[in-house]
């Protein structure tokens, strides 16, 4: 029960400074909407879509989660079970850009998931409309350099505001994340997955 | 090497204090260690121990608690305790709650995920222990040194791996591990309730039954979730054999009771959340129940809104379930609080006249700054006015100093940038759509982000953290001055602060806390909890860090939260009833929440959902009613200086802010 359950629904978490648009990003590919009035997020929350892949449908859950750094120790709890980790820059603010491998060490130390080496992370460069690219101070080069030296990360330039290549990079996001689950299904039995784990136990107990 | 480290720190007072402490304890310990050997498990060796490692659960140095480390080997398993020495600090009977509350005993290391290094160059080492339930143990510091030993300890008991990603990373049980980690949990249950009822700081000072003090009176492993749940049913079965059940029992009665009274009284309809099962479980329970006590309080309620000649009767019997809510306190009632040079006369019946029915909103700028604490209730006039001058000035000073800052001194001041940065994302995304801030350009906007940034020099420790925008917004709303919104926002913090330092104390203490009232004003709902692995309660996190204000759309939702804001800050019945509002939305919802059999995500997302829907006053009256209910024990689930206790004794200190904010 706990493996079909887990087949179903892909849960991928968006991390990134605080500001980059992660809240637009989840929302402008859920619900097709923007909104310059976004609060800063606290603690976390998440959003669900429906997705079709290769004739199976899924279900997208997707987490976001505050930026700043004081509020990470709750992450143990948000990323555990995670099928993928979307790390956002903002293309105009070279901190956090530079920021984006502690975010991915902080991931894979919280998370532990079972294979890191070969985790799927996703790298989006977000707000690349404003000032019509003018204050852009990331190139795309340097970006893509990067994904490549962390093992080939798939990288997407986005604007939450206008909805560009967002609905893109989530078919990504759902394909590599789906790509992750015949693994864990295939190691469940043994995992070290908590959720899973108490399952297993509390079935064989009572 | 102790000694040089104090050298290198003489400077460092928080330091030198708690040096001074742990020595103090030193000589406690002598003591003490021959208490704990008695606690050993039987057949269990003691392969590390180390004194004087202490957890700090406020920031206030007067408040850390120390205690002996061990690590003690049953089998082929290894658990670690830690057991606070008795009798520490000015107050005993407080610290020995804290003793209860944060004694660690026996978890076993099946259950750790990792544990954290830090090695600060100033100040001690310290490690965060994290379960892999997601709960972490408070920081444990090493003020004698030791974590080097005590993690190679580990290491020769459990696959311990130093985590390839971050060096101060030790992965317990990692991966490669998997079959043994399989293999040992499952002989986990006996050997961890084996390790808990041979303790004896178990059987102490709480008045709730044996078996609900050793799976519940302090961090314990979670691996004998399904053994407990044996247990506890056993015990729902023979209520009287469980004094919180009956807690929650009488509970139930009265406040079925007083509802359907207040009820007919007042013609109100009241969702109260309990289902038609539940009630026909209540029926029946009353129909059995023998207590006299829940008799006489079941009497005693019909009569009680009728009387209400004499004021004082009319307060000890309502008491049972909240009070009626009142109307907003108003300009006359107010005016005659004071006396001829400005003192307001009796603060205690103006708190209360507050905690029952609010301020109205043209007064709340002259009662807010009493409530937070800026004035004094027994201050005159012309004090007052003499204090926002000074504090005018003060204020300004203060401005000034980040003010001055150029644009070319702040190219070589990253922290001022960055900080700067994150004031300014947030203040424009902060209750726009309000119209008092609204709109490009909004001055009102600018007063935030100065106010905040001014707050980040005042207390440059504490810095800004998120969630402090949304605090200060309705403060400024309200005080419409810049300064005196400042002083309001700075008192409110000097109560609040702790939920945003970096350690995350504040907040944890708060949840954990939470986690205590609820195990004990409804305890299957937090067996619930546990077998779901919510005991965290993350879930509540947004509640409590903002106080629970929501996703305000309109000036109404703004009103509500204001409202329940200035309930809570009359500190009247308690300073804690955020965390008995808590625990009463839960009950309200707990049919839904364990009838849909709801996960944590599940959880998570209905209370990021639920902001909208709280019915306020009828939650405040359940708040009120559970905190009476509660009593002592409610008050002994809370550890002292727990948010937003005001700090006991010695001023304000933040610890831990060595990193940068910013990453």
């Amino acid at each position: 029960m706990a493996s079909s359950r887990r087949r179903m629904l892909l849960k991928v978490i968006i991390l990134g400074d605080s500001g980059v648009g992660k809240t637009s990003l989840m929302n402008q590919y859920v619900n097709r909407k923007f909104s310059n009035q976004y609060k800063a997020t606290i603690g976390a929350d998440f959003l669900t879509k429906e997705v079709q892949f290769e004739d199976r449908l899924f279900t997208l859950q997707i987490w976001d989660t505050a930026g700043q750094e004081r509020f990470q120790s709750l992450g143990v709890a948000f990323y555990r079970g995670a099928d993928c980790c979307v790390l956002v820059y903002d293309v105009n603010v070279m901190k956090s850009f530079e920021n984006l491998n502690h975010w991915r060490e902080e991931f894979l130390i919280q998370a532990s998931p079972s294979d890191p080496e070969n985790f799927p992370f996703i790298v989006l460069g977000n707000k690349i409309d404003v000032d019509g690219g003018n204050s852009r101070v990331v190139s795309e080069k340097k970006a893509r350099a990067w994904c490549a030296s962390k093992g080939n990360i798939p990288y997407f330039e986005t604007s939450a505001k206008e909805g560009f290549n967002v609905e893109a990079a989530f078919q990504c996001i759902a394909s590599n994340a789906l790509k992750n689950e015949p693994e864990e299904e295939i190691y469940l039995p043994d995992t070290i997955d908590v959720a899973a784990g108490r399952q297993q136990r509390s079935t064989g107990c009572c | 090497m102790q000694e040089a480290e104090l050298h290198d720190l003489a400077d460092d007072a928080d330091y030198a204090a708690s040096q001074q402490q742990g020595s103090a304890s030193l000589m406690r310990s002598d003591s003490s260690s021959r208490r704990s050997s008695a606690s050993e498990p039987d057949g269990a060796e003691v392969v590390y121990w180390k004194d004087n490692v202490t957890i700090h659960p406020t920031q206030y140095a007067s408040e850390r608690i120390s205690g002996r480390l061990r690590l003690n080997k049953q089998g082929p398993s290894l658990f670690m305790t830690w057991i606070p020495y008795k009798g520490q600090g000015s107050n005993a009977k407080l610290s020995e709650r804290d003793r209860n509350l944060y004694t660690i005993r026996a978890v076993p290391f099946t259950e750790v995920r990792s544990i954290r290094r830090h090695t600060p160059t100033l100040g001690w080492q310290y490690i965060i222990v994290v379960l892999s339930s997601g709960l972490a143990f408070p920081p444990l510091y090493f003020y004698n040194g030791g974590v080097k030993e005590f993690l190679a300890t580990i290491k020769l008991h459990v696959f311990l791996v130093r985590s390839a990603e971050d060096a101060n990373v030790f992965l317990v049980n990692d991966i490669q591990d998997r079959l043994q980690r399989t293999l040992s949990s499952l002989e986990l249950p006996g050997a961890v309730a084996s390790g808990l009822s041979s303790s004896p700081t178990v059987g102490e000072s709480l008045s709730i039954s044996n078996e609900d003090r050793t799976d519940g009176g302090s961090f314990d492993g979670s691996a004998s979730h399904v053994q407990q749940n044996g247990r506890r049913r056993q015990k729902v079965q023979d209520p009287a054999r469980d004094l919180s059940i009956q807690v929650l029992e009488k509970f139930s009665l009265v406040t079925r009771f007083a509802r359907e009274t207040t009820s007919q009284i007042f013609g109100e309809i009241h969702s109260d959340g309990y289902g038609d099962s539940e009630r026909r479980a209540h029926n029946q329970t009353l129909q059995n129940y023998s207590s006299s006590e829940v008799a006489n309080d079941v009497e005693k309620v019909p009569d009680e809104v009728p009387v209400a000649s004499d004021p004082l009767e009319f307060e000890k019997k309502t008491l049972v379930w909240g009070k009626p809510r009142e109307a907003p306190l108003m300009s006359d009632e107010w005016s005659a609080f004071f006396d001829s040079e400005g003192r307001i006369k009796d603060s205690e019946a103006l708190k209360k006249r507050i905690f029952y029915g609010g301020v109205d909103y043209m007064l709340r700028n002259e009662v807010w700054p009493f409530l937070l604490g800026y004035h004094a209730f027994d201050s005159t006039y012309a004090e007052r006015e003499y204090l926002v001058s000074v504090k005018k000035t003060e204020y300004e000073t203060i401005k000034n100093q980040w003010q001055s800052i150029s644009s070319e001194q702040a190219k070589r001041f990253t922290k001022f940038r960055e900080r700067r940065g994150l004031v300014e994302k947030d203040v424009v995304r902060t209750d726009r759509s309000l119209s008092f801030y609204d709109g490009d350009d909004n001055p009102n906007v600018n007063l935030l982000r100065d106010i905040l940034l001014t707050y980040s020099f005042y207390n440059f420790d504490l810095g800004y953290c998120q969630g402090m925008s949304d605090l200060l917004s309705p403060i400024l709303y309200v005080m419409k001055n810049e300064s005196e919104s400042f002083w309001c926002f700075v008192a409110l913090m000097e109560r609040l602060g702790p939920n945003f330092n970096r350690d995350q104390n504040g907040m944890h203490t708060q949840l954990f806390a939470l986690s205590k009232l609820v195990e004990l004003l409804d305890s299957p709902l937090h067996n619930y909890f546990k077998l779901n692995d919510c005991l965290n309660y993350f879930f509540c996190f947004r509640w409590v860090l903002i106080q629970f204000k929501r996703q305000v759309t309109w000036e109404f939702e703004f009103e509500r939260t204001m409202r329940v804001w200035e309930v809570m800050w009359t500190h009247y019945m308690s300073e804690h009833l955020h965390l008995y509002f808590c625990v009463a939305i839960l009950k309200r919802y707990r049919r839904k929440i364990m009838g849909e059999q709801m996960d944590f995500d599940t959880l998570l997302k209905f209370i990021n959902e639920l902001s909208g829907q709280i019915d306020l006053d009828a939650t405040l009256r359940d708040a009120e009613a559970l905190c009476v209910c509660a009593g002592e024990n409610g008050a002994a689930c809370i550890p002292p200086g727990t948010p937003p206790s005001l700090p006991i004794g010695e001023g304000s200190l933040y610890p831990l802010q060595d990193d940068d904010d910013v990453l």
